[in-house]
């Protein structure tokens, strides 16, 4: 009896042994933390921009030029903004596009967009404010790691330039979306 | 005189008059809550869920899609890596209905493939949320989502091993009990 009793314990004494350290490391917490009761938001002012009738190689300029749209932060933390674009597509038949320019320029079925936020007067490849709003999404505000974030109740107004076509074909309506967004700062 | 007309249409041809579609609706107010979510301590063979929570603060009902969106480096938090694989990311709903000044929640689950390769690390990704529009002023808003995985996470899937080790140190009791007691019998 007393060497039953001694080889059980003999045995679990030795199971503990190997299988303990890897149990205790399997009892690890997986922790998520939010960040409060924050939530992020941002507004904008203006969604259209009624153009009215337009030509082929031609700029057409928000009224008033750069305090057309306001952005406004609507949550509770500071933001960091962003700004991208996309192609132009017909909206019968999205075979057919204008390629969004990655350099504000125009051409042949490729158009060029702009922007320009208010008090900005040297930022951009003319050095005018005005910076070419392309397919990879960039900075809007703040921009080349100076700046701020912008904080709640934050505003920054800003307005668009569009460079048509070279050529394009007439009488099909075309459509087109820019994006504005933010993450915590 | 009928190669002037000629000139005079296709220079109207080409100064095609239109009205474009640059004219949208109304900017679509919304929140998402909460904006950072960091999850740590995630292992191997791992799974772990949270809930986004979307808010409609328009007059009317509103659809909203998710998508995982890689950061450039430099608007990554200090430390983390590009997430290696979006697949790790999915969503209960990749597109969602939200009825005017309410709120839902998609949930979001993160999962680790097995690998030691994996241990340790430090990740973030974000999660975009649009409403669906043909505005041409649109709003996204990103969370931040970073997950932090165990640095021994491979012990956890050697889980098997250790099974089959207690398992024979319980048969070699046994053996033991029985050699000891049949050594034990007389004659």
């Amino acid at each position: 009896m007393k060497v039953v009793i001694t080889s059980i314990v003999v045995a679990i004494i030795l199971a503990l042994v190997f299988s303990l350290p890897a149990l205790a490391q399997e009892s690890g917490t997986i922790t998520i933390t939010m960040t409060g009761v924050c939530e992020i938001s941002i507004s904008l002012d203006k969604a259209q921009w009624p153009l009215g009738n337009i030509a082929s190689d031609t700029e057409y300029t928000t009224i008033p030029p750069i305090e057309w749209c306001t952005l406004t932060v609507e949550g509770n933390c500071n933001v960091n903004t962003f700004i991208v674009g996309e192609d132009a597509e017909w909206v019968d038949n999205a075979g057919y596009k204008w390629t969004l320019s990655n350099d504000g320029t125009n051409g042949e079925n490729v158009y060029g967009l702009w922007f320009r936020i208010s008090g900005d007067t040297t930022r951009g490849p003319l050095g005018d404010g005005y910076v070419p709003i392309t397919k990879t999404q960039d900075e809007f505000w703040p921009y080349g790691g100076s700046g701020s974030s912008l904080a709640p109740g934050a505003t920054k107004q800003f307005g668009l330039k569009l460079l048509m076509p070279t050529y394009f074909v007439g009488g099909r309506d075309m459509q087109t979306q820019i994006t504005i967004s933010a993450v915590a700062a | 005189m009928i190669g002037g007309k000629k000139l005079t249409g296709l220079i109207a041809a080409l100064l095609v008059i239109f009205m474009p579609s640059f004219t949208l609706a109304q900017d679509i107010n919304f929140s998402v809550s909460p904006p950072e979510v960091h999850i740590y301590n995630l292992s191997s063979g791992e799974a772990e869920e949270f809930e986004l929570t979307i808010h409609n603060k328009d007059e009317i009902a509103h659809n909203f899609t998710i998508a995982t969106f890689q950061p450039p480096e430099e608007e990554r938090r200090e430390g983390m890596a590009e997430l290696p694989d979006g697949s790790w990311i999915s969503f209960s709903s990749q597109e969602i209905e939200v009825a005017a000044n309410s709120e839902a929640n998609v949930t979001v689950a993160v999962a680790i493939p097995r690998g030691q390769k994996w241990a340790g690390g430090d990740w973030e990704t974000w999660l975009g949320v649009a409403a669906e529009s043909s505005d041409l002023l649109a709003v996204r808003l990103y969370v931040r989502l970073l997950v932090s995985t165990n640095p021994t996470m491979e012990a956890r899937s050697n889980a098997g091993l250790v099974a089959g080790i207690v398992a024979g140190i319980v048969l070699l009791g046994c053996g033991c009990y029985y050699y000891f007691r049949r050594k034990a019998k007389p004659g």
